[in-house]
C-alpha cells in the first residue's frame, strides 16, 4: 500500500527537483535586471524558485506523521488492488509509446490493442484481432487519407511503401 | 459594425449548407467525446486542431465550436444516466442528477438539464453580442502593457477563485510558467531550458499537456476505481421532453443567477467548472429545499447546467476580444485561432469581421442544433457506455496517442502525453489544480513577452503599468482579486459544499 | 600511371552520377518540410508550390506538408540531421537556414543542409503611422537623430531580419531606435497602427490591409529598384509610388530575404537536380506570377553558383551585423 503522505512526499520531491532543473536552467542566460528589463532568464528562474519553495513547504507538511503520528492516519493514496489495476493500465501504455516509437504508431495500436484485449481482459482472440486490425485501418483512411497528415511510421509502413 | 447589423452579417456567413454541415457533425463529435470518460471537450477539440490547419477559419471555428457545445452537452448525459461526469465541469451535475435518474426521473432529469444549458448558452451569446460592438473601440489601446495587465488580471482572479491547497496551486501556476518558457524566448531570440536537447527546441505543446492531464490522467483514475458501467436505460419522447419544458419557468430565479454566475466566470477566466460548483451552491443557498439538494433536487440540475454553458459561450468573447481563454477548451481554440493565421484581440473584430460574427451567429444556432441532437442521440450513447470500458479503455487510449501525435508530429510528444497522463493523475489525487497549471502554459510565455515587450518600451521602468488609465484599472483589478482570497470570510460563505 | 587510372575512375564515377543525376526520380510520397508555423510566410509559400506541382502534375508522388517551425524555425532545418542523406525531405524556409546556427546553439551546421534553390525574395519597407508628420525617410531619420533612443521599431522576433535590418539603418544613418520584437508581422503592424510604436520594416504583405485601410504609410523599400507597378492600393498611391531608399536618401543599397529550399546533406546524386528541375518549372508557371505578384516580392530563380554567391554574400552582411550586435554565440 501506498501511504498518502508517501504519495504527497514524492511528489514534493519529484516537483523540487523540477524547480533545482528550472533554476540551473535558468541561471545560462543571466538572471538579473538588465536596462531594458529582465533578462532571459529571469522569469523561469523565479519560477523555479516558487516551484522549489512551494515543494519543500508541501514536503515538510507530508512528513509531518513523522513527527506526529495519526495526522494522516490510515489515509492510503493507492490501495494494493487499486495499485494493481492503475499498473495493468498503465505498463501496456508505457509498451504502446515503445512499440510506437521502434515500429509506428500504426503496429504500436495494433499490437497494444491486441495484447490488452486478450492477455488482460481474456476477450476473445478473433474479436480482439478484429479490433486491432481495423482501429489502426480507420486511423490511417480518417488522418492520412482524409486529413493528410503524416502519421509516425516504422519499418512495416517503409515495406509497403506507404 | 454594431451588434445588431452584425449579428445580421454573420447569419449570412454562417448559414450555409456546408457551415450546417460542419455543426452537425461538430456537435456530434462533441457528444461522443463529451460521452466518453476520459474524453472531454479540451482533448476532443485539440485532437480535432491539427486537422482544421487547411480549413477557412470560419468553417474551422464553426467545427470546434460546436464540438465544444457538443462535449458540454454529453458530459451532461453520462453525469444524470451513470454518475460519470464526462467532462470536469459536469461533476456537479452528478450531484442532483444521478439521484434523479435513479429516482426513475431520468427523462425529467435529462430534459432539465439540456434545455437549462441551452438557456443559459443563449443567455452567453447575447451577451456577446451585445458586447462586441463596444469591445471593437478598445481595438487600438492595447499594446504590450496592457496585455500585461490582461493576463495578470486573468490570474489574479483564476487564483482567488481555485479551492486548491494556496501552495499547490502555486506549485501549478509556476510549474506552467516555467513548462511554457521551454523553447525559443522570442525576446531575446536564445534557447531557453532546452539542457541542449533538440526534442525541446521547440517547446512543450500545452496540447500534448492537456491531452494527458485530462485526458489518459482520467482515465488512469477511472481505471482505479473498478469502474462498472451500470446504464440506466433512457428514453426521451417529445412529450416528456415538453412537459419538463412547461415546468422551466417555475425555476426562473435559478436560470437568470446561474446565467449571472456562468457569464461572469467565462468572462473573467474562471471557468465552466468554477462557474458550475458555484452556481450549485448559491441556488442550495437560495432555495426553500435546501435539505433536498443531493437527493434528487431538479435545482441542482439546473443551476450547474446553466452556469456552465453560459460559462462556456461567454468565455468565446475574452477569447476573440482579448485573447483571453475564459476556459481550458477556449484555451485551445486560441492556439487554433493563431495556427489559422487570426489575432486573437480588439483587431479582430476590425480586421475579420466575417469570422467573428459567423462564430457569434453559429453559436446561436449551434446551440439549438446541439439541443435537438443531444435528446435524439441520448439512447444511442447511452447503449455506447454498455460496451464494457475494458474496450472503450484501450480505445480512448489510442486516440490520445494518435493526437499527441498529429500535433506537431513530433515523436517525443508520445512520452510527453504519456508523464503528463501519470502526472494529471498524481496531480488528481493530491489535490494540485489542473486548471491553472494549463492556464499557466497557454498566457505564460506570452505574459512574459507583454511585460518584457513593456520594460524595453519604458527602458526598465515599472512606471509603465499604471502610465494610462487602461492599463491602470487592469493592473488595480488584478491587485484587488488577487488578495480576494484574504477577505475570506465573505468567500467562505459563498463556498459550495461539496456534495 | 596510377595517376592516370585514378583519373579515368574518377570519370567513369562522374559519368554513372551524370546518368544517375538523369535517372533519379521519387519512388515514395515525399515530405515538404515548412520551417515556420502554419499560416506564416514560409507555410504559404510552401503550400503554395506544393499546389502548383500538384496542379501540373510535376511529381508523380504524393507531397505531404508538415509544419515544424519551433525555435524561429530550427526545428525544421534539424530535419537534415535527423534524416541525413533522405532524399523524401524537402526543407523550405528563409536565409534563416545559414543565418541561425551563428545565434543559437542548434543541432545542425549549416553544412548539413544541400542547396536547391531560392524562388523570390522577400522585399522590406520602412513604414510609419498614417498621420506621422514625416514626409519622407530622410524627415523621419532626421527626427530620430534628433532623440536617439526615444523613437520605437517594431519588429517580429529578435536577432532575426528584421532587427538586422534595424541594426544596419543605425549603422549607416546613426540614428538609434528602441528595438521592439513583438511575435509575428501582423502584431507589429497593430502596434503602429495604434501608435505603439514609431515604425516598422514590414514585408508589403503583412501591411498591405493596413495601408488600404489608411492606418499606416510606407516611407520607401530597401531594394535596389523601385516595386513594380500593380493596381493602386489607396485612392492615389501604388507599390510602384514608393521611392527605393537610396533614393530617398539612406545608403542601404538592398535587404531582402530570400525563399529557400533545401535538401538534408548525403543525399543521392540526383536528387537536388531533380527537384530543382521541378522547381524550375513552378517558377514559371502563371499560378506562381500571381503568388509573387499579389505578396509583392521579387521572382528571381536561383540555383547552383547563382545561390551560392548570393547565400556567400548575404551571409557575409549579415555575419558583420552580428559580430557588431554581439548576438553569435560560442
Amino acid at each position: 500500500m501506498v501511504a498518502r503522505w508517501q504519495a504527497e512526499l514524492g511528489m514534493a520531491a519529484l516537483l523540487a527537483v523540477i524547480g533545482i532543473v528550472t533554476i540551473i536552467g535558468a541561471l545560462e542566460y543571466g538572471v538579473g535586471w538588465s536596462p531594458s528589463g529582465p533578462e532571459p532568464g529571469a522569469f523561469p528562474f523565479y519560477m523555479g524558485i516558487i516551484v522549489l519553495l512551494a515543494s519543500v513547504a508541501n514536503g515538510l507538511r507530508a512528513a509531518l506523521p513523522l513527527l506526529r503520528p495519526g495526522l494522516w492516519a490510515g489515509q492510503a493514496f493507492l490501495k494494493p488492488e487499486q495499485m494493481r489495476l492503475v499498473l495493468g493500465f498503465t505498463l501496456p501504455i508505457l509498451g504502446l509509446v515503445v512499440a510506437s516509437l521502434m515500429l509506428g504508431l500504426y503496429v504500436g495500436m495494433a499490437l497494444y490493442l491486441f495484447g490488452t484485449l486478450v492477455l488482460q481482459n481474456r476477450y476473445p482472440v478473433i474479436k480482439a484481432g478484429l479490433i486491432a486490425l481495423t482501429t489502426p485501418f480507420l486511423a490511417y483512411l480518417l488522418i492520412e487519407r482524409v486529413f493528410k497528415v503524416a502519421m509516425l511510421k516504422g519499418p512495416l509502413e517503409a515495406f509497403l511503401g506507404l | 459594425m454594431d451588434g445588431f447589423s452584425g449579428l445580421l452579417h454573420g447569419f449570412g456567413v454562417a448559414l450555409t449548407w456546408h457551415h450546417i454541415l460542419l455543426m452537425v457533425i461538430g456537435v456530434l463529435l462533441g457528444i461522443l467525446v463529451g460521452v466518453l470518460p476520459g474524453l472531454g471537450a479540451p482533448n476532443g477539440v485539440s485532437l480535432l486542431l491539427p486537422l482544421t490547419f487547411t480549413m477557412d477559419p470560419v468553417a474551422a471555428i464553426i467545427l470546434l465550436t460546436s464540438m465544444y457545445w457538443g462535449a458540454l452537452f454529453g458530459g451532461s448525459t453520462t453525469s444524470i444516466l451513470f454518475n460519470i461526469p464526462g467532462e470536469p465541469s459536469s461533476v456537479a451535475t452528478t450531484f442532483d442528477g444521478y439521484p434523479m435518474a435513479q429516482n426513475g426521473r431520468a427523462t425529467e432529469a435529462l430534459s432539465f438539464a439540456f434545455l437549462s444549458a441551452g438557456f443559459g448558452a443563449i443567455v452567453g451569446v447575447l451577451l456577446i453580442t451585445a458586447l462586441s460592438g463596444w469591445v471593437t473601440q478598445f481595438a487600438l489601446k492595447f499594446s504590450s502593457p496592457e496585455f500585461f495587465g490582461v493576463y495578470f488580471l486573468a490570474f489574479a482572479s483564476f487564483v482567488g477563485l481555485s479551492g486548491a491547497p494556496p501552495l499547490k496551486a502555486a506549485v501549478s501556476i509556476a510549474l506552467g510558467f516555467s513548462l511554457a518558457a521551454v523553447g525559443m524566448d522570442s525576446v531575446s531570440g536564445s534557447l531557453r531550458l532546452t539542457f541542449g536537447f533538440d526534442v525541446l527546441l521547440a517547446g512543450i505543446s500545452f496540447l500534448v499537456a492537456v491531452i494527458g492531464l485530462f485526458g489518459i490522467g482520467e482515465l488512469i483514475l477511472t481505471i482505479e476505481d473498478g469502474l462498472k458501467l451500470d446504464g440506466i436505460r433512457a428514453k426521451i419522447t417529445p412529450r416528456d421532453v415538453l412537459r419538463t419544458a412547461m415546468q422551466m419557468p417555475k425555476h426562473w430565479a435559478t436560470l437568470l443567477r446561474s446565467s449571472i454566475v456562468g457569464c461572469w466566470m467565462g468572462i473573467t477566466p474562471g471557468g465552466p467548472t468554477a462557474a458550475s460548483f458555484m452556481s450549485y451552491g448559491l441556488a442550495k443557498r437560495f432555495s426553500a429545499y435546501r435539505a433536498n439538494f443531493g437527493k434528487g433536487e431538479p435545482d441542482g440540475v439546473i443551476a450547474p447546467e446553466t452556469a456552465d454553458h453560459s460559462a462556456g459561450t461567454s468565455a468565446m468573447l475574452p477569447m476573440m476580444a482579448l485573447g483571453l481563454p475564459g476556459s481550458a477548451t477556449a484555451a485551445v481554440m486560441l492556439g487554433g485561432l493563431m495556427i489559422w493565421g487570426l489575432n486573437p484581440g480588439p483587431m479582430l473584430f476590425v480586421e475579420r469581421p466575417d469570422f467573428v460574427w459567423g462564430l457569434i451567429a453559429s453559436m446561436y444556432l449551434g446551440n439549438v442544433v446541439a439541443v435537438v441532437l443531444v435528446l435524439a442521440t441520448v439512447p444511442l450513447f447511452a447503449s455506447i457506455l454498455r460496451i464494457p470500458f475494458a474496450i472503450i479503455g484501450p480505445l480512448i487510449v489510442v486516440v490520445c496517442f494518435i493526437g499527441a501525435y498529429t500535433i506537431a508530429g513530433r515523436p517525443f510528444d508520445l512520452w510527453l502525453a504519456l508523464a503528463f497522463g501519470v502526472l494529471g493523475y498524481a496531480f488528481k489525487k493530491l489535490d494540485y489544480p489542473i486548471a491553472p497549471l494549463i492556464l499557466a502554459m497557454v498566457i505564460g510565455d506570452k505574459a512574459e513577452d507583454a511585460f518584457r515587450q513593456s520594460m524595453i518600451m519604458s527602458k526598465g521602468s515599472l512606471a509603465i503599468f499604471w502610465s494610462n488609465p487602461l492599463v491602470t484599472s487592469l493592473m488595480l483589478l488584478g491587485l484587488v482579486l488577487l488578495f480576494w482570497p484574504l477577505l475570506g470570510a465573505l468567500r467562505q460563505r459563498l463556498r459550495p459544499s461539496r456534495a | 600511371m596510377t595517376r592516370r587510372l585514378g583519373m579515368a575512375l574518377g570519370f567513369l564515377a562522374a559519368g554513372m552520377a551524370g546518368a544517375a543525376a538523369q535517372g533519379w526520380q521519387p519512388t515514395k510520397p515525399i515530405e515538404f518540410v515548412v520551417t515556420s508555423s502554419p499560416g506564416g510566410g514560409t507555410d504559404n509559400f510552401t503550400r503554395m508550390i506544393q499546389s502548383i506541382i500538384m496542379k501540373y502534375k510535376l511529381i508523380d508522388q504524393p507531397i505531404v506538408v508538415s509544419n515544424k517551425g519551433g525555435g524561429s524555425g530550427a526545428e525544421g532545418y534539424l530535419v537534415s540531421k535527423t534524416a541525413a542523406g533522405d532524399p523524401y525531405k524537402v526543407i523550405f524556409g528563409t536565409n534563416n537556414a545559414y543565418l541561425l546556427p551563428y545565434v543559437a546553439k542548434l543541432g545542425y551546421k549549416f553544412s548539413d543542409l544541400t542547396p536547391v534553390a531560392a524562388l523570390a525574395l522577400d522585399e522590406f519597407l520602412l513604414w510609419v503611422k498614417a498621420d506621422a508628420p514625416y514626409k519622407t525617410a530622410k524627415d523621419y531619420v532626421e527626427a530620430v537623430k534628433a532623440k536617439p533612443e526615444t523613437y520605437k521599431m517594431g519588429g517580429s522576433q529578435s536577432k532575426d531580419t528584421d532587427q538586422t535590418l534595424t541594426s544596419i539603418l543605425s549603422t549607416v544613418t546613426g540614428a538609434k531606435f528602441i528595438y521592439v520584437p513583438f511575435q509575428g508581422g501582423g502584431a507589429v503592424g497593430t502596434q503602429l497602427a495604434g501608435g505603439h510604436v514609431n515604425s516598422h520594416t514590414n514585408n508589403p504583405n503583412e501591411s498591405i490591409g493596413q495601408w488600404k485601410a489608411g492606418q499606416v504609410r510606407p516611407l520607401c523599400v530597401f531594394s535596389p529598384a523601385r516595386l513594380p507597378a500593380g493596381p493602386k492600393v489607396t485612392e492615389t498611391a501604388g507599390w510602384a509610388d514608393i521611392p527605393t531608399c537610396k533614393e530617398a536618401g539612406i545608403p542601404v543599397e538592398r535587404f531582402q530575404m530570400p525563399r529557400t529550399v533545401w535538401l538534408p546533406a548525403g543525399t543521392p546524386p540526383g536528387a537536388a537536380q531533380f527537384y530543382e528541375g521541378v522547381l524550375k518549372k513552378v517558377s514559371e508557371t502563371p499560378e506562381w506570377q500571381e503568388y509573387i505578384t499579389r505578396t509583392v516580392q521579387t521572382g528571381q530563380f536561383l540555383s547552383g553558383d547563382s545561390l551560392k554567391a548570393f547565400v556567400a554574400n548575404d551571409d557575409k552582411l549579415s555575419r558583420e551585423v552580428f559580430e557588431r550586435e554581439g548576438w553569435i554565440v560560442k
